[in-house]
């Protein structure tokens, strides 16, 4: 069964005095505990498709259906809810609270409803899987890139989703580096069986098993 | 997200306090004016709760000063139902005491802060009283508040002094014109009003500042002081039975109707009416000062949000709703407002605390627990409604949007 399936979605944005359409007509379908790249040159399209799979924008028309929910249809109050129990995100710019720590930044979804001891044991646990036990009370500023973006898979994990859809994850890391961000993903989503969306233009990373989808000019290539 | 929220406002110190010192100063505002409101409430309360007879004076009169009664009127008020004791009396403003005037007083006391308020908030009266009908009164204020013997208290005007130039004075102008070699006047001492010399007999304390300028003497001599030959400003009227003196005023001003009977609480309501107008302008100004601070709190708030965007876009993708970030910004700027409260409540006391040392005569600003209160309702009030607008900029954006607007 797909976890994740777009039919002929659209989207625009405004430029100038007109509408500059992004993507022209994409469906896809990513069956459930798969790992998928989103290849493609830049500007092709791929983040904007990753960020319509995980609610964060609306398709200016089509249909994007996640384990049988269709996105088009909710509410904003429905889709955060479906944000935070469904869907873990990281970006290429790690986008941690520069305020919070690194056990509190991997707490951020938990937040507004409270931090119980047991979410903040499952957050130290996280951090632990990621190689930063020893890092828990640090800030985004002490430490390295590589670490941030640990932080932020962390985050991504911790309240088990259904989908990790993850933005160019390795973009502003070094090869070694991003290496080690990859070794860590793959463990953790082959540990919690949740389906990995990855958008990337470097296919280093790809492995055979695979699900690959190339877009170009907002269109996927077949 | 409490915590979160109090981070979020430690994290640019410049711009909280800056934001605190423009929500303060109307909240300094707010309970400096109004214990200066407050200050004269008690003290016009304090004033007047010890007079507790009526007084007939012309219609209009703002006070005894300025009112004048033809002679025969305290014959004809005696004849009043209900009246026990008329009391004519003299009031007028003092020649210079101890050829010192208003101006030169003030003149002279430049550069002494205690002295120059003294001297602006006194204008001593004269008040002209029959001694022997004034000592069948019950209810004298200024002979209740003789000083003891002991304290060189003297004693109250009587038929002895009829005729004589003797005068009852408060222990502030006892004080204030001192003897040659420094020491107080006493009974038995010479005070020089306008160009005539004068025996102190009695010295008195009222503790109110608007009773305590008051130069008391023998009426004719008051006449001849105040150069109103035969002159009478209004009646003292006390009454055979207290609880009933609306009803005897009510009777005076029937019989008499170009003359007002005035009791006490009348004064009192009068007053209040005052007051309550001078707090209505006083809310009025306050509220404007409020205003800018509202537009600073609004300033800040968006300020802060706007190089956010991007921190709450994040949030957003990671579940907070709308709702979430919009209860974050508004209590970071309801933070703001308590804040800015505590630290306007705390200026206002520091300030009334100090001024209070200059301010002598009776007249106090008063901070009540109730003041304080209402400085932090306020402020808090102020701040959460100023965070309302950039609260809600800050939450009704799809949360790609706010990162890539938080990015440019």
């Amino acid at each position: 069964m797909a976890m994740i399936e777009t039919q002929d979605v659209k989207k625009s944005y405004p430029s100038g005095e007109g509408l500059m359409e992004i993507l022209h007509g994409v469906s896809l379908s990513i069956p459930a505990g798969h790992c998928a790249f989103i290849v493609g040159p830049s500007g092709s399209g791929k983040s904007t498709l990753l960020h319509l799979i995980g609610a964060m924008d609306q398709p200016t028309s089509g249909r994007v259906i996640i384990d049988g929910a269709d996105l088009t249809t909710m509410s904003e109050a429905q889709k955060d809810i479906f944000r935070r129990d469904k869907i873990g995100i990281i970006f290429q710019a790690f986008n941690l609270v520069g305020n919070l720590t690194a056990i509190e930044n991997v707490l951020v979804p938990f937040l507004p409803r409270g931090i119980t001891p047991e979410l903040r044991d499952r957050a130290t646990e996280m951090l632990k899987k990621v190689g930063l036990g020893h890092r828990l009370t640090h800030r985004p500023n002490k430490m390295s890139g590589g670490e941030q973006q640990r932080v932020a898979i962390a985050r991504a994990l911790v309240k088990h989703p259904q989908v990790v859809l993850a933005d160019e994850p390795t973009g502003q890391l070094d090869s070694h580096t991003g290496e080690e961000i990859f070794r860590i993903l793959r463990n953790l989503q082959h540990e919690s069986g949740t389906t990995l969306v990855v958008v990337t233009h470097d296919r280093r990373f790809i492995q055979p098993g695979d699900l690959v989808l190339e877009i170009e000019d907002g269109l996927l290539k077949h | 997200m409490w915590r979160f929220a109090w981070r979020n406002i430690l994290n640019r110190p410049t711009r909280t306090f800056l934001a605190l010192v423009g929500l303060s100063i109307p909240i300094l505002g707010v309970v400096g004016l109004f214990s200066l409101s407050k200050g004269l409430r008690m003290l016009v309360g304090n004033t007047l709760s010890q007079v507790q007879g009526v007084i007939v004076l012309r219609n209009n009169s703002p006070s005894p000063a300025f009112s004048d009664i033809p002679a025969d009127l305290p014959d004809q008020v005696r004849g009043v139902p209900g009246v026990k004791i008329v009391s004519p009396e003299l009031w007028g403003i003092a020649p210079p005491i101890e050829n010192t005037n208003l101006i030169a007083r003030t003149l002279s006391s430049l550069g002494d802060q205690q002295k120059r308020m003294q001297s602006l908030l006194d204008t001593p009266l004269i008040a002209g009283q029959e001694p022997v009908t004034h000592g069948k009164i019950t209810t004298s204020v200024y002979r209740k508040a003789l000083l003891k013997p002991d304290e060189n208290g003297g004693r109250y005007l009587d038929e002895r002094d009829i005729g004589k130039n003797h005068v009852v004075i408060s222990k502030k102008y006892a004080n204030q014109f001192k003897n040659p070699d420094g020491t107080p006047k006493k009974p038995g001492d010479k005070l020089k009003i306008g160009k005539e010399t004068f025996d102190v007999i009695g010295v008195y304390h009222t503790n109110s500042m608007i009773l305590d300028g008051v130069l008391v003497m023998n009426l004719d001599t008051a006449r001849r002081v105040l150069n109103r030959p035969n002159g009478l400003s209004d009646v003292y009227v006390e009454m055979t039975d207290p609880s009933k003196s609306a009803e005897v005023s009510a009777a005076i001003e029937a019989k008499f109707p170009d003359f007002d009977a005035r009791s006490m609480s009348e004064f009192q309501t009068a007053f209040g009416d005052l007051m309550g107008q001078l707090d209505r302008i006083l809310a009025l100004t306050v509220s404007l000062a409020l205003a800018v601070g509202v537009v600073g709190i609004v300033n800040t708030m968006l300020m802060s949000t706007l190089e956010r965007m991007s921190e709450f876009g994040v949030l957003r993708t990671n579940g907070w709703s709308s709702a979430h970030v919009m209860r974050l910004v508004t209590l970071e700027s309801a933070y703001l407002g308590v804040l800015a409260g505590i630290l306007g409540c705390f200026l206002a006391m520091v300030g009334t605390t100090i001024a209070n040392r200059f301010l002598t005569g009776g007249i106090q600003l008063v901070v009540t627990p109730w003041l304080i209160l209402l400085g932090l309702g306020l402020s808090f009030v102020t701040g959460t409604l100023g965070g309302l607008y950039p609260a809600w900029k800050a939450s009704h954006m799809a949360p790609m949007e706010a990162i890539r607007l938080g990015h440019r």
